[in-house]
């Protein structure tokens, strides 16, 4: 009996060399792609819940190779180990920057948020502003204080079945995430890597801990950083008018909507890495 | 074999001698010997903590029987044990730690007279305890399974264990203020918080894989579910013709073999002119349940198909370790079985174990209720976990690998020292449960003993069959594959054999590199079936195995030629699986 007839690739590809690294008692599995050109800053990536850094594969391929690019599995999640304690946002922030530093990215980076990852990002450009060039906020919103989405989606949210079950993922993504996946919900079981990679359980409770009762709202004027705010009409996770709230809350910000829904940063990344990439350079 | 650290009568050298407890300050060599095997895999990593400290009923009934079969021994052991403590009460007692027994080192020890009838008093017991079990004389199974639990016992109840008893404790938190306390208590919650559940041996971020743990450089050249081949990239200007690929055991990661520059197996052979891939397993999950001997074999045979594609050679050769070595000497019998074994020059098993007629401490504790528990076990969760496992090692020598980092970590509030082994052990892996079972059925049914009794990818296993030559090593140290249970491979495989005794334990005679003043190895011309005739026939060399091996390779290996280029790189080394926890 073979299971190797079937490969999948359940692992980044060639150039990205994975690693974990351990800062303040957590160790995260890190990934890192050089950029061919050093002078542009890295671009560090904050994936949505649950989301192992697997996921965020078609968009990074999307990106110009002069830039390198950060991504990590957050703990629980992907590679990384299970947390012991828990953890939330401004606890896990200095963690990420102490990532930072122990990968040599002493200069200041990009930081592309997407969905959960978007409040952490929000979160690390107010707590570490030094660490922080520019800011990219996709499909998120400013936390427990926000326009809601339809209550269905949300009872969705709550459990990581989606990362662990390829059926279920086909079944609901149309519902959930919106756009493109409506018409092909297959696709999104395949972003997932529902098949690849095993979804977490505790890791995922745990990461929605961490933003509980978190709220970017009253400090969104403290967020320096020129921002771009990337949102689809189309997403029933994060209803598309908390993009325009950020944007006019949010004191340098451009804000970019695009017809599609929550993971249209993953799985339309040809249309959406360029858009990033020009508000970048 | 299992031994109180107390017993006054340890003999100098071997295993039980050096169970004294090394602080970690000094480098944890006792420790190296002690954390792997695969044998441990087939003890029930459920069993609470307390099971460790509790005989088997049938075992304390039969200790208990003998005992009381020679009433006059009891009392007088009794007897002299009042006398002993009435000695240690009055402070005439002549009882003293053995020289290697580091727990008592400190000079408050014998210079307090609280702390020396304290100490006393654990040595009389400590003693008594281990005459008793002489004295009961019982077969080695129940012998084993009592001396494995008194150990456990009698070094837990040790005073060097107790906070503010222990000289250490007391000098630690006067010198920092009491912050040792403070850092020790927290060391204890957070040891305790999460299996394996015992004091960290290593800080988490002591090494980085990749940087200064599997650093040689390669590239990841195949990928498939089960494993990445990594191709190490050659740095002599020739190369053996016959490439070598290496199996590494299913329990923990690869980079056994790639420890530190400088004490790395692998960087060593490719400096010797060797073409070499390294299999790096996946971590398996849930997912992966059903992932058995045969996936395993499978992709041993995929391996040596990409390996073959690669360099254009026609032959490879097989390194195996520990349990790596059980799965490659089936699939080589399963070669055998479809004639294909001319596709595989030589082959080398270290620390492998394919006979498991009383294999060690850890075949004589198994029963069948524990064995059919711990299958379920991992058959209900899809896989064996590996904290839980590294918790049975670290219990299987409790003073060196549990109390020693106990008064460190926790007592001293110190950091437990930075060592590559212990890092690496703490680098658990989970096991398949279909490879859990299948290990577990091989090895109680001693299946790879008798011709046809296992089979591997439909063939039946028949190792006579075997004819490709061996290279086996083993450690004269090793508690977990005893080095006379990894000698009767040799009489198994058929093929011409060459057995290697290397010095210390399990991993430490893996992990021997060329230079080490006290490194030798013993070897003799031919292999008799008595493991005992072999040692007298033995001469003793000088220095590591490893050379030995490339020359035997060497020999087997073909021409010169020019190293393979061109092929097709998916990630650098050490690849991508060896980080999923």
């Amino acid at each position: 009996m073979s299971s190797t007839s079937s490969p999948e690739s359940p692992s980044p590809g060639r150039g990205d060399v994975v690693r974990t690294v351990t800062v303040g008692g957590r160790t995260l599995r890190v990934s890192v792609r050089r950029g061919t050109d050093a002078g542009v800053p890295a671009l560090l990536l904050m994936n949505g819940i649950g989301a192992s850094l697997e996921v965020l594969q078609p968009f990074v391929d999307a990106l110009d190779r002069r830039r390198s690019v950060i991504r990590f599995d957050v703990p629980g999640v992907g590679g990384s180990p299970r947390p012991v304690v828990p953890y939330n946002l401004s606890t896990f922030s200095p963690v990420v920057s102490g990532m930072l530093g122990r990968l040599g990215f002493d200069d200041p980076v990009d930081v592309l948020g997407l969905s959960w990852g978007g409040g952490l990002a929000q979160h690390f450009a107010v707590q570490h502003r030094r660490r922080v060039r520019r800011l990219v906020l996709a499909a998120t919103g400013t936390g427990s204080l926000m326009v809601p989405a339809d209550p269905r989606v949300l009872a969705k949210m709550l459990t990581p079945r989606r990362h662990r079950d390829p059926e279920y993922a086909r079944s609901i993504a149309g519902e959930i995430y919106g756009g493109t996946m409506r018409d092909d919900p297959a696709r999104a079981a395949r972003a997932l890597h529902s098949a690849s990679r095993l979804g977490p359980r505790r890791g995922y409770y745990y990461q929605l801990a961490a933003s509980t009762g978190w709220s970017s709202l009253p400090f969104l004027r403290l967020i320096r950083q020129p921002t771009l705010i990337v949102a689809g009409n189309d997403d029933p996770i994060i209803p598309v008018v908390n993009a325009r709230i950020m944007a006019r809350l949010i004191p340098d910000a451009r804000l970019h909507l695009y017809d599609g829904g929550h993971i249209a940063l993953v799985t339309e990344a040809g249309e959406l890495a360029p858009v990033i990439e020009e508000f970048l350079d | 074999m299992a031994q109180p650290a107390t017993d006054p009568k340890a003999p100098e050298k071997g295993t039980s001698a050096k169970a004294a407890a090394g602080r970690p300050a000094d480098p944890p060599e006792e420790a190296t010997e002690a954390v792997m095997g695969l044998d441990m895999v087939l003890i029930d990593a459920a069993r609470g903590p307390l099971r460790r400290l509790v005989p088997p009923a049938g075992t304390a009934l039969r200790f208990g029987t003998a005992l009381a079969r020679q009433p006059g021994t009891v009392a007088r052991r009794g007897g002299e044990l009042a006398r002993e403590l009435g000695k240690v009460a009055v402070g005439r007692s002549e009882l003293a730690p053995g020289k290697k027994d580091k727990r008592f080192a400190d000079p408050a020890w014998s210079g307090n007279p609280l702390l020396r009838r304290a100490m006393q008093a654990h040595l009389a017991t400590a003693r008594v305890a281990w005459e008793l079990i002489e004295d009961a004389d019982l077969d080695w199974q129940d012998d084993e399974r009592i001396r494995f639990t008194a150990t456990n016992l009698v070094d837990a109840l040790a005073p060097s264990n107790v906070p503010v008893v222990n000289p250490l404790s007391l000098k630690a938190a006067i010198d920092t203020g009491g912050k040792s306390a403070v850092k020790g208590l927290g060391r204890f919650v957070r040891d305790l918080a999460s299996p394996p559940r015992v004091p960290s041996m290593v800080e988490p971020d002591a090494f980085t894989v990749g940087e200064d743990l599997a650093s040689t450089p390669g590239a990841v050249v195949v990928r498939t579910p089960v494993f990445e081949l990594i191709r190490y990239t050659p740095t002599t200007e020739t190369v053996r013709q016959v490439p070598l690929i290496m199996v590494p055991p299913t329990i923990n990661k690869y980079y056994i073999a790639d420890l530190a520059p400088g004490r790395s197996i692998v960087e060593h052979y490719v400096s010797s002119g060797q073409q070499v891939f390294m299999m790096s397993w996946r971590n398996p999950d849930e997912r992966h349940a059903e992932w058995g001997l045969d996936t395993y074999g499978q992709a041993i045979l995929d391996a040596m198909d990409a390996v073959e594609r690669a360099t254009g050679s026609e032959r490879v050769a097989l390194q195996a370790f520990c349990s790596g070595g059980i799965i490659t000497a089936m699939v080589l019998a399963h070669l055998a079985a479809i004639g294909q074994q001319d596709r595989v020059a030589a082959a080398s098993y270290a620390v492998t174990v394919l006979d498991w007629s009383r294999a060690g401490t850890v075949s004589a504790l198994m029963d069948e209720e524990s064995v059919k528990a711990a299958t379920e076990k991992s058959r209900r969760k899809g896989y064996l976990d590996g904290a839980q496992l590294a918790e049975v090692f670290a219990w299987l020598r409790p003073n060196d690998l549990v109390w020693n980092y106990w008064v460190n970590n926790y007592l001293q509030g110190k950091p437990p020292p930075n060592f590559d082994i212990l890092f690496w052990n703490a680098d658990t892996t989970r096991m398949s449960a279909a490879l859990h079972r299948d290990f577990i059925d091989i090895a109680i049914g001693n299946a790879l003993t008798e011709p046809g009794k296992a089979t591997m990818l439909g063939s039946p296993v028949d190792l006579s069959k075997v004819t490709v030559d061996s290279y086996i090593t083993a450690g004269i140290a090793d508690h977990l594959c005893p080095w006379q249970a990894c000698y009767r491979s040799t009489q198994l495989l058929g093929g011409g054999n060459r057995f290697i005794l290397s010095t210390s334990g399990h991993i430490a005679s893996l992990v021997n590199p060329p230079g080490n003043p006290k490194s030798t190895f013993q070897v003799a011309a031919d292999t008799p079936a008595d493991p005992e005739k072999w040692l007298a026939q033995a001469e003793t060399v000088q220095g590591s195995w490893w050379p030995d091996y490339m020359t035997w390779l060497g020999e087997r290996s073909g021409d010169q030629v020019a190293p393979p280029s061109g092929l097709e790189e998916l990630a650098e080394a050490p690849g991508t699986y060896v980080f999923d926890k």
